[in-house]
């Protein structure tokens, strides 16, 4: 993504200099600013420190709404989704006597977009984030007059303003301690979930409140629970025991295949783009390869984001409902005390696969706006070393990143299938926003 | 023989170790890291006698000011006094500096990391400098170097030079993923070659020449800051003399771990005569033991099990996690067991992590697990602090702190008196390597022997060279003896506390201040 990145600023300026004010591209500019904005956004989410799964999707949500509606105002066949999205009231309308540019308002709006759910990032980030405004600015300010660029850079301001008002009442607005409480009551039953980490701040489970979060487009927390698990047990003849051999017997029959497809969908918090914003990443590399408009990359962009919002939001308030106890230590306890995970087990509860949802959720937005078996390679992490993988659908996508958590050592099967299709649910929720009149 | 096995023994006293006492004592010094971006990271401070008295005097890079050399005027017990000195080390853009004697004249030299072209130093005598790169044929890029480290390879009549380096610049507005190449120098007959990329690299900010594993030769470790990297981790290159570096490998039992990699700490702490590693971090910090045997470098994280994790600040009310950069083991109370300095401070202004960070002193305990003090002791400063040292600057015997801040003065705590008995050796041998780099100093105890590697690099980005402490608790004597480089142990010399050593092939001298 850094490449995509250093070519969409080398885009920038080159266009700069060279587009005379009367050959003004307005979809190219719109793409331009959206790609830009949203290169920075997939690093802005491994760079913050409070960025964790549930939280990068809650902004991917917001930000994809201000992306919408930032065009949708202008654009008269577009719906609104206030009304659509619950708690989201009528957003700031034109004038329709003035001359609007859509650039700027795009432009407008994400950057303030990026101050609202970024503003916690480092130096670094806010540099990053200085430099794209400047840059976006004088490329897309370029041929307009004056009143036309204050104008349209106000709309779009007040479209950000009134969705980041609407974020400040959702009750996730605020994460303290990296999500970490600081103080926690355990359950004391086997099946309960432990620490399984040595760092100090995971001796708590991350956001145990987060299902407590105002969804998006799903109408409760609770509007898709998950199928109960089976039955704990530490009985060897138990079918909770056998998921858990099932666990640790693919550890130790794990393919190279099998490593590189946990590694590729680990996307830990802080040293990747996140769950979410890896969905968020394949978007954009689609968008770039196909050549789509704005209006139909942020439609995906937006729908996406909802789903994967509402993902987490659901499948955290079923995490701390099963507070189920992760393969590491129930095969430490009752089948190998030596076994170790190949990837860092996560700090909080098992039930049901945070990555199993939120990409059951984002294969059913997706196919919703792309269709059944659209095929897409994924590129997301070649920065970091990790080869692209191809896939025919979104569903096999899904799939894959569901069980490459039990590649992982980070979940039963039983917590990847329910998951998906809990997620699923929750991801028709989001397919079904009319995005357009 | 036995190591520090028996720290963990039930039987001792498991008293909470003496506490000492620093006063707040600048001295005169009155140097700052200044800066904004660039000099977010680096602002270690370099600690070693430039005017032959044996004291060790201050140097303090300014960042985006002028460094400063600050002369130890210092009586011996008495109140901390330095001097500034014009001595030709003023540059500006000093991101962190190290002492070494490049040229084995037996004056200490000094490298001058910098936002632009790292300057190596050479030493005229009497805290006089002068810019030696092009005698030394060092081509240096404009980089912005934050890491460094030094060596003299078996055989060689020329040190061996690692920088780290950090962001490019180029590349400020959008720096994830930039990193610039690491580099090796070698040389031979008074110049260094051309260097070796360290690819990759992945945004030093410390490195070490460390013998892992007591093989006689050393490695290079790295710690990188896994805010800018992509594909990185920590690092260890393998060192072969007149062989390309290499690194140490998935199959060869390197473990990933990637942190905010930001400064190394190496001393015996495990008791298995091996080097052992605390690495600075955000929130938690590490401490690496060895657990794979003397054969393959595999580490387990003991920090939280020793009590250092120093993950949050324990004073202050802010309960945000820690930032830490500059660590250092020192026995600061004299009482045989090695403690932990951590130097704390936000990165500027980072809204999730402490603003009032203060800085860590860890007493180890009978037990091995650290206590902290800082606060009873007199030394949690609550200003963004960077680089740091512990020495004896008055030359009492009791271990003094200094902390380099952004923005703020340096700040340098003059401990009150020695809490217990202690010696200090200096290391000499003929030839290119006259301070012993890459030295095992021994002490041994009863049957109990601590290994200490004499190094150049580590900390954050800054050094030290000079008098070696040594804690003894009540003990009036202890022994000692030198692996030197290139293996040969010398004798075990027998040295009475309260003393000043210089040791050589030939055995120990007694110097009095």
């Amino acid at each position: 993504m850094m490449v995509l990145f250093r070519r969409t600023l080398l885009g920038l300026m080159m266009a700069a200099i060279a587009l005379p004010a009367q050959a003004r591209d307005a979809a190219g500019l719109q793409r331009d600013v959206l790609f830009g904005w949203y290169d920075l956004v997939l690093e802005l989410v491994r760079h913050t420190p409070t960025y964790s799964p549930p939280v990068a999707a809650r902004a991917f949500a917001y930000v994809g709404v201000i992306s919408h509606e930032a065009q949708a105002a202008l654009d008269p066949a577009a719906q609104t989704l206030a009304g659509q999205l619950n708690g989201l009231t009528a957003l700031p309308v034109a004038d329709p006597g003035l001359e609007y540019d859509g650039a700027v308002v795009l432009d407008a709006a994400l950057g303030a977009a990026m101050q609202e759910f970024f503003g916690n990032t480092g130096p670094t980030g806010q540099r990053a984030m200085a430099a794209m405004r400047d840059m976006m600015a004088a490329r897309v300010d370029e041929g307009l007059t004056p009143e036309v660029i204050a104008r349209s850079r106000a709309f779009g301001l007040a479209i950000a303003a009134h969705v980041g008002d609407w974020a400040q009442s959702d009750g996730g607005a605020v994460v303290q301690n990296m999500g970490f409480p600081y103080d926690y009551t355990f359950g004391e039953d086997p099946k309960d979930w432990r620490p399984t980490s040595a760092i100090s701040m995971q001796q708590a489970p991350l956001l145990p409140d987060w299902g407590k979060v105002r969804p998006f487009a799903m109408p409760l927390a609770t509007s898709c629970p998950v199928a109960p698990h089976p039955a704990f047990s530490e009985a060897p003849d138990s079918e909770f025991y056998a998921n858990a051999m099932a666990v640790y017997n693919a550890s130790k029959a794990l393919t190279p295949e099998q490593e590189e497809i946990a590694r590729f969908w680990s996307d830990d918090p802080m040293l990747s783009p996140t769950p979410p914003g890896h969905w968020v990443s394949i978007v954009v590399q689609i968008a770039r390869r196909d050549g789509l408009s704005a209006r139909k990359t942020t439609e995906a962009l937006v729908v996406l984001g909802v789903a994967v919002a509402d993902g987490f939001i659901g499948c955290w308030h079923e995490k701390y409902v099963y507070n189920l106890v992760r393969p590491v230590t129930y095969i430490k306890r009752n089948i190998d005390p030596a076994w170790e995970t190949l990837l860092i087990t996560p700090p909080f509860p098992e039930y049901p696969s945070g990555h199993s949802v939120q990409s059951g959720a984002a294969e059913v937005a997706l196919t919703a706006v792309f269709g059944d078996d659209f095929a897409f390679e994924d590129a997301t992490h070649e920065d970091d070393g990790l080869a692209a993988r191809s896939f025919s659908s979104f569903t096999e996508a899904a799939e894959e990143a569901a069980i490459s958590r039990m590649y992982g050592g980070i979940h039963y099967p039983f917590a990847n299938a329910n998951g998906l299709e809990q997620g699923r649910c929750i991801g028709a929720y989001a397919a079904g926003l009319r995005l357009m009149k | 023989m036995k190591f520090w096995a028996l720290i963990f023994l039930p039987s001792m006293a498991l008293a909470e170790p003496a506490v000492p006492v620093f006063l707040a004592e600048t001295g005169g010094v009155t140097a700052a890291y200044e800066g904004d971006y660039y000099f977010m990271v680096g602002g270690g401070p370099a600690v070693f006698d430039c005017n032959g008295d044996r004291k060790p005097d201050l140097y303090v890079p300014g960042g985006a000011a002028p460094g400063s050399l600050w002369v130890n005027e210092s009586p011996v017990g008495g109140a901390l006094a330095f001097a500034r000195v014009t001595s030709g080390v003023e540059l500006d853009n000093v991101t962190g500096a190290y002492p070494l004697d490049i040229d084995g004249d037996g004056a200490l030299d000094l490298v001058l990391m910098r936002l632009g072209q790292t300057q190596l130093m050479r030493a005229l005598g009497g805290c006089k400098f002068e810019a030696a790169n092009d005698l030394w044929g060092f081509d240096a890029p404009a980089d912005w170097t934050t890491a460094f480290a030094a060596t003299f390879e078996l055989g060689a009549d020329w040190p061996t030079l690692a920088f780290g380096a950090y962001i490019d610049q180029a590349a400020s507005a959008f720096p994830w993923g930039s990193c610039t190449d690491n580099l090796l120098y070698r040389g031979t007959a008074g110049r260094f070659a051309a260097p070796l990329p360290l690819t990759p690299s992945h945004c030093a900010l410390s490195m070490l020449f460390t013998d892992w594993n007591g093989s006689g030769l050393p490695s290079l470790r790295v710690s990188n800051d896994r805010e800018y990297y992509k594909g990185g981790q920590e690092q260890m290159w393998h060192l072969e003399p007149g062989a390309m570096p290499r690194l140490w490998t998935k199959e060869e039992g390197w473990a990933r771990l990637r942190i905010w990699g930001m400064g190394i700490a190496s001393a015996d702490i495990s008791g298995d005569g091996l080097p052992d590693y605390f690495l600075t971090s955000m929130a938690d910090n590490k401490l690496q033991v060895l657990k794979g045997g003397a054969e393959v470098p595999v580490y387990s994280d003991i920090a939280g099990k020793r009590g250092v994790t120093a993950h949050r600040p324990y004073v202050g009310g802010d309960a945000r996690p820690s930032t830490a950069w500059h660590a250092q083991f020192g026995d600061v109370n004299n009482d045989g067991r090695l403690d932990l300095y951590v130097v704390k401070g936000n990165v500027a202004e980072m809204p999730d992590f402490a603003a009032m960070d203060p800085n860590n002193l860890l007493l180890q305990g009978a037990d091995g697990v650290f206590v902290e003090v800082g606060d009873r002791a007199g030394v949690a400063s609550m200003n963004i602090g960077r680089g740091g040292a512990i020495v004896d600057f008055n030359l009492d015997g009791a271990l003094d702190l200094v902390a380099v801040n952004r923005w703020e003065g340096v700040e340098i705590w003059r401990q009150e008196a020695a809490l217990g008995h202690w010696v200090q050796v200096a290391l000499h041998q003929p030839g290119a390597n006259r301070d012993a780099i890459g030295a095992v100093l021994e002490v041994r105890r009863g049957d109990q022997v601590e290994r200490r590697e004499v190094t150049v690099g580590g900390g954050h980005a800054g050094g030290q060279l000079g008098w070696l402490h040594i804690g003894l608790g009540d003990a009036e004597a202890v022994d000692v003896r030198v692996i030197w480089p290139g293996g040969v142990a010398g004798d075990w010399l027998a040295l009475t506390a309260g003393g000043f050593y210089d040791l050589t092939p030939a055995g120990a001298a007694l110097w009095a201040p």
